[in-house]
């Protein structure tokens, strides 16, 4: 599929900040079945742009604001073209859950195993797991089992978390917005001991009722690692295994690591945020 | 809608309006003087059709040209001769020409290219009868595409405001002619005013052969039907200023409003013999002058800045130069 | 009688289409087909020789051996001509004879001479046209042109002007999607860019500051204006509309001429240019699904709207002309009605007390917005040229104060500079941390150190031009140039680097163009319309600009240029 996004995050400060530092992940790398075509990301006041790659092969943006400002606006404008790794027909089950042991030594697998600032590994979320696991001893199976119980279970509700809502918080109250469920199956998943990564990116909303989440913003999910399949995507917030319509901007362990856009400036006073996300098919 | 175009509309529609009298005047005029039997250039009937439609400085003489039809017509030296009339009407239209339709362009484009060239000049020597038809039929189809291709709205009826003030004038300065010399105007005088309004036949419907001074003048002015009588003229203006600035009839919002209700009060409620009572020269004078001042009001409400930035410096410059070109085109 | 002799060559009587009629020596020699069966005849008398024209559709046999019998396989339908009956023509006789004479061709491919599948279409139907109808089609579309207005003013001594039609020619310029896809990411990037160059350079300069673009070079810039440092402008967008023009290169490859940032114009000719082209080719418009270009007018008056300062109620917007004198006043006018907006001269406005009005019949109305067409030097008499009739007496001070915005910004024309131009692949690296997408024409300027000595060391491929507008150091065209003349260059550089620029020889890519000798190509450039508002908008296509004369690169309307449709599938 031919998808075009344009994602624009603006800052109002009410009195000027200066001395600002900033990170954004908003370049998505050519993996997983998508092509970046073309992407521009641009920041005003105007400022050189400095690329780095991160630790999680994440393609990312520093910047420097010295002066004093009252306004940033931080654009990015993406061409992509998307291809479902996962074919409906061939889900990816036949991994039994008693060779996950393995993964733990591998290197790529190890970070996705443990705790991170977003996300802890305890034994009430391994309760809840087991729960939701049912009898299954498939990984994928399970992963799916997972996703579509929070997708049933948990309350979609935009006020009722915070940026900062630990998924201990969210496993036990049930409500929150697709970072919220994002980091509640990770946390779940993990405690299974399956592999499992914090996914930030934008998806296109086919139906025609527009009743998918999170497509007028950046959005959050999961992906799993099934031996032999390499990482495989779940989105708990629409219920739905993760297809062309799906862009990754970039993967971590939690959000953490791929936050959009992060930063910090030196100035008193409040800010304003705004964001708008725009994701389009072309012709 | 900007001042400056509704300036050019008022001044096109009074200059297509200008250049039809004059070829209907010219056209009447040269029939009779070729039918009458003076030979008598200081008696001629041209004298009184100059006076009334050139330009002329006051108190200075004004001579007669060798040959006054052309000299009304088509020669460029004199500012008020038709082809002028043309080409200031088609200034204006260009500097307006996305508010008119293609097709007024076109035709007045066309008759403007045809009033410079040779061949207005041989039509004039060899079938001057057509060369007038001509003008006159643009000057009909011309104003038939405006009502019929033109959006009806503040622009149009500023071109209309033009188109009668300049008819009222008119009108006006022909039926003055009559006052030129001392006596009773002579009955083909009378026929040649009358022919000249294209009034003969209306005139006649009205009063029958009752073909007197008295009932000419009344017609020219006070006529309720004949559209090129004052009165009927003044009617029209009065309607399009108050469609302009859309108030009520029997009100007035600006001072040209307010002259335009008082002058064609004073019609409604005259009669011919008040009008001979003050003499005919001094009515037909203070009517002139009335128009005159419409139509400075016109300027001064409608395209001037408001008066309270004349005082302005930095713009006095941009006022003076939009007087200076106003005061050209009065005459 | 003619008339009999000649059907009888072809082998058909009196005028009436004959369905499977016997073939002819005459044609059966002509190319090598196998049997040729007529059907459906016209015969019109030839209005040039006063003899007669048999026009007919001529179906060929696949099958050599296939003779009268039964139904033939038809392969190819093609129209052929006869010409009192002497020879037929098959294939796309319009094109039989087309050359591409090494240059990039847009419609035919250089190596074997076939064309390009998105133009197939074209190559198909027009290709087999006759002269005469295509000619026909031309007279057509000029006379709808010169009916419709769509005219540039030439003025000559004292009079008030001939007005011309910019020439058209009626082969569309085909650009298939993917390519169009390229070029819309790089211009996309490009204005990007240039916004922020000139955002930069009137605050910050962290460019110049870390060395990317040396100071002097924007600061002499001959439209820097440095009454714009510190002043916040709308969205902090510079360019609203830019006209960036493209060309391709002897590979094919796209290629930035230059970019206008001022007042580019152009934009109404493409909008006029695609209803005659619909008018005149309405089946082969439909049937290659042309992505339309009519609402750019709707999508310029966004992009102003979209900067209003005002806070609520509709924003008011205008178009500031110089006037009917100008030469683009057709474009002005045209480009006013098609969008709603009134169309003003600096006589319409007055500013006062920092707020610019319109002086209509109503009194006077503020303005929020000016499209202007009017260059920078010619805004304000108060601040710029003294002499200036064309501008407005304070509308400078109501600029800067915000309360009313000018599309294009004062001192975009840095950024539309000879010299900066050559900057844009830096800045598109330093703000964007990206390679260009659309490539410069490669130019060198003296006062870098390598490029010095690329043109010192190939002084005969290279065009080498004076840095500054007010030049005065000559040209040197290396190609044509004797050796005694590069020396001296040379010597001229080394004295003074900063002063030269230099580019090697620009091939323009070619388009098959009505001449009056028949098809040929002739060179041709591309100036796509970007407009910069809320989000950025490129019109499909744009205008493709066709140097008329044989072998001439000058594809400006004044000298000698023309203009065809941009198709953009």
């Amino acid at each position: 599929m031919q998808l075009k996004v344009y994602h624009r995050t603006e800052y109002h400060y009410h009195a000027p900040v200066y001395d600002s530092i900033n990170e954004v992940k908003l370049s998505p790398r050519d993996a997983n079945g998508q092509v970046c075509k073309s992407c521009i990301v641009s920041v005003v006041p105007p400022v050189k742009l400095n690329p780095y790659i991160d630790l999680n092969g994440n393609r990312a943006h520093h910047f420097e604001i010295p002066e004093p400002h009252q306004r940033l606006v931080i654009e990015a404008r993406m061409r992509m073209e998307t291809a479902a790794t996962i074919k409906i027909e061939d889900l990816p089950y036949g991994v039994e859950m008693s060779s996950l042991r393995e993964l733990g030594k591998r290197d790529d697998c190890r970070p996705f195993l443990q705790s991170s600032p977003y996300v802890e590994v305890n034994p009430e979320v391994w309760r809840e797991a087991i729960d939701m696991m049912d009898e299954s001893s498939d990984v994928f199976q399970t992963s799916y089992a997972i996703m579509a119980t929070i997708f049933k279970e948990y309350k979609y509700d935009p006020g009722a978390t915070v940026v900062t809502t630990h998924a201990n918080e969210v496993v036990k109250k049930r409500q929150g917005v697709c970072q919220d469920f994002a980091h509640a199956m990770v946390a779940l998943c993990r405690s299974l001991t399956i592999p499992a990564r914090y996914v930030s990116g934008y998806f296109f909303d086919a139906t025609r009722d527009n009743s998918l989440r999170g497509s007028e913003a950046t959005h959050a999910w999961v992906e799993v690692f099934v031996e032999g399949h390499g990482w495989i995507g779940l989105d708990p917030t629409n219920n739905k295994v993760v297809d062309d319509t799906y862009i990754v901007l970039a993967t971590g362990r939690d959000y953490t690591d791929v936050a959009p856009v992060s930063g910090s400036y030196y100035g008193g006073g409040t800010s304003k945020l705004k964001v708008h996300v725009a994701v389009r098919r072309v012709r | 809608m900007l001042s400056r175009v509704a300036d050019s509309l008022y001044w096109l529609g009074r200059y297509v309006e200008r250049a039809e009298n004059l070829a209907r005047i010219v056209e009447v005029t040269r029939r009779e003087d070729l039918e009458s039997f003076r030979h008598d250039p200081s008696d001629s009937l041209w004298k009184p059709v100059l006076f009334a439609t050139c330009v002329q400085e006051e108190d200075k003489e004004l001579e007669t040209p060798d040959d006054p039809a052309h000299f009304i017509t088509l020669d460029r030296k004199n500012p008020a001769s038709i082809a002028n009339c043309i080409a200031g009407a088609r200034e204006n239209a260009r500097v307006v020409r996305d508010q008119i339709s293609e097709e007024m362009w076109l035709e007045l484009n066309s008759i403007h290219l045809f009033l410079r060239s040779d061949a207005a000049e041989r039509s004039f020597h060899d079938d001057p009868d057509g060369l007038f038809r001509r003008i006159i039929r643009f000057s009909i189809i011309f104003q038939g595409l405006t009502q019929s291709t033109i959006l009806q709205d503040e622009g149009w009826h500023f071109s209309r405001l033009g188109k009668f003030i300049e008819r009222a004038d008119k009108t006006s300065r022909i039926l003055d002619t009559l006052t030129f010399r001392t006596g009773e105007p002579s009955a083909m005088a009378l026929l040649a005013v009358l022919r000249s309004c294209s009034g003969f036949t209306a005139f006649r419907s009205e009063y029958r052969d009752d073909n007197s001074f008295r009932n000419v003048a009344s017609f020219l002015f006070f006529s309720v039907n004949f559209p090129r009588s004052i009165r009927f003229c003044l009617r029209r203006i009065n309607e399009a200023l108050l469609e302009i600035s859309g108030t009520s009839d029997g009100f007035f919002t600006n001072e040209a409003e307010r002259l335009t209700g008082r002058t064609l009060a004073q019609i409604n409620f005259t009669d011919v013999d008040q009008l001979f009572k003050a003499g005919l020269h001094q009515s037909v004078d203070e009517l002139q002058q009335n128009l005159n001042d419409i139509g400075q009001c016109i300027f001064e409400n409608y395209v001037l800045l408001p008066s309270e930035l004349r005082d302005v410096v930095r713009t006095e410059g941009l006022q003076h130069s939009l007087l200076q070109q106003h005061r050209q085109k009065q005459q | 009688m003619r008339l009999g002799r000649d059907l009888e060559r072809v082998g058909l009587d009196g005028g009436a289409g004959v369905d499977g009629g016997p073939e002819t020596d005459d044609v059966r020699r002509h190319r090598d087909q196998a049997v040729v069966f007529i059907s459906g005849s016209v015969i019109e008398r030839d209005a040039d020789s006063h003899g007669l024209r048999l026009c007919c559709r001529i179906q060929t046999s696949a099958n050599k051996n296939q003779e009268r019998s039964g139904i033939p396989e038809w392969s190819a339908s093609v129209t052929a001509f006869v010409w009192h009956g002497v020879c037929i023509e098959f294939g796309h006789p319009m094109f039989t004879d087309y050359a591409t004479d090494g240059f990039f061709d847009e419609m035919f491919s250089a190596k074997g001479g076939q064309a390009f599948p998105h133009y197939a279409k074209i190559r198909d139907q027009i290709g087999s046209m006759s002269d005469e109808q295509l000619r026909e089609k031309q007279r057509h579309l000029d006379a709808s042109f010169l009916e419709q207005g769509v005219t540039f003013t030439v003025y000559g001594d004292g009079d008030h002007g001939t007005e011309r039609i910019f020439p058209f020619d009626p082969l569309p310029r085909v650009i298939p999607a993917d390519e169009w896809q390229v070029i819309e990411d790089g211009l996309t990037q490009r204005i990007i860019a240039l916004n922020l160059f000139l955002n930069d350079i009137y605050h910050e300069g962290k460019i110049i500051k870390d060395g990317i673009v040396p100071e002097e070079v924007v600061k002499t810039a001959a439209h820097y204006r440095p009454e714009m440092v510190g002043v916040d402008v709308p969205q902090n967008i510079y360019m609203h509309i830019c006209g960036s023009d493209l060309i391709r290169d002897d590979e094919g490859n796209y290629l930035v001429l230059e970019d206008n940032g001022r007042c580019p114009s152009g934009a109404s000719y493409v909008l006029e240019n695609r209803e005659a082209m619909k008018r005149a080719f309405p089946k082969l418009y439909q049937s290659l699904g042309v992505r339309p270009v009519g609402d750019y007018p709707a999508l310029l008056r966004k992009t102003l709207e979209f900067l209003s300062p005002r806070q609520a109620g509709m924003p008011v917007c205008v178009l500031l002309t110089p006037g009917l004198y100008n030469s683009a006043y057709f474009e002005h006018s045209f480009l006013a009605k098609q969008m709603g907006i009134e169309i003003v001269e600096g006589r319409d406005l007055v500013a006062v007390d920092g707020y610019v009005y319109m002086r209509t019949t109503r009194g006077l109305v503020q303005v929020d917005v000016i499209y202007r067409r009017i260059d920078d030097d010619f805004l304000d008499p108060t601040v710029f040229r003294k002499d200036s009739l064309l501008g407005v007496p304070g509308i400078m001070e109501a600029y800067l104060k915000g309360n009313v915005v000018l599309a294009n910004a004062l001192g975009t024309g840095v950024a539309d500079d000879k010299v900066t131009y050559a900057y844009v692949p830096d800045m598109i690296k330093y703000y964007l941390d990206q390679d260009p997408i659309l490539n410069n024409v490669p130019t060198f300027l003296g006062w870098r150190k390598k490029d010095r000595n690329h043109m010192l060391e190939n002084l005969e491929n290279l065009v080498v031009k004076a840095a500054n507008e007010s030049g005065g150091y000559g040209m040197l065209m290396g190609p044509s140039s004797t050796k005694a003349e590069r020396a001296e260059f040379a010597e001229k550089i080394r004295e003074n680097p900063r002063n030269y620029v230099a580019q090697p020889v620009v091939s323009l890519s070619r388009h098959p163009t009505i001449c009056p000798e028949g098809i040929e190509g002739r060179h041709v450039d591309l100036r796509p319309f970007v407009l910069c508002g809320e989000d950025i908008e490129i019109i499909p296509g744009g205008l493709t600009r066709v140097a008329l004369n044989k072998g001439s690169l000058v594809v400006n309307s004044s000298q000698g240029g023309g203009s065809k449709d941009t198709w953009v599938l």
